[in-house]
């Protein structure tokens, strides 16, 4: 995974970041950790249970992420990656998507691939 | 000092020097700075600096909507996540934009080591 191309993992991991939001929420207790952060709206959260408490909860059903940017850069000596994503939230029987920023700070795990230690979403109005 | 209030003060002189002072911004970048402007990928503080004084405006205006901030892990560097407006000098319509920077603390202040910016089309 290392030797990936930064801007090919960054892009796989927001594809199987977004899938799994959209198709199986719970499955994303996998990709945080007990120290994670997530800022939802400006809603301050932490550690996996809570963040995954959270985003089950809020109220729509069924979503679909479209991904317009993803923007990467190394985020210094720990081998972590910023990841910075624009796109649309479309909600089930909405007319209107929703247009959204979000950012993510990836850390290594020892098993070869990432897990998100920081996350902070908002939705960008018209 | 409290996180939140380091973040808004790191962004309300930030945004004050690109606006008031363009040039000025090159103490706020190093050599190992980045800056994604756009998808266009840029390293070290006169690049970056050129980069920013070659925008295609002269005057510009930053109104901050909101700003997130996180500590970015043990090394003590601050994650902030600001979205805002761009006022251009003449133009009827300011353009929305989302930016993040990760700030590595040097000897008391903060430098941008991570930026990336990004302008949100309707």
């Amino acid at each position: 995974m290392s030797q990936m191309d930064p801007d090919a993992v960054s892009k796989a991991f927001v594809e199987h970041y977004y899938s799994t939001f959209d198709t199986n929420r719970v499955g994303l207790a996998g990709l945080y950790q007990e120290a994670s952060m997530l800022t939802f709206e400006g809603q301050k959260i932490q550690g996996v249970q809570s963040i995954v408490a959270k985003l089950t909860s809020l109220p729509f059903n069924q979503c679909k992420h479209h991904i317009s940017t993803v923007d990467c850069q190394p985020s210094g000596p720990a081998s972590g990656m910023l990841v910075f994503v624009s796109g649309n939230l479309q909600l089930a029987g909405e007319e209107h998507t929703l247009k959204f920023s979000q950012m993510f700070h990836l850390m290594p795990t020892p098993q070869g691939s990432f897990y998100v230690f920081n996350d902070i979403f908002r939705l960008n109005y018209a």
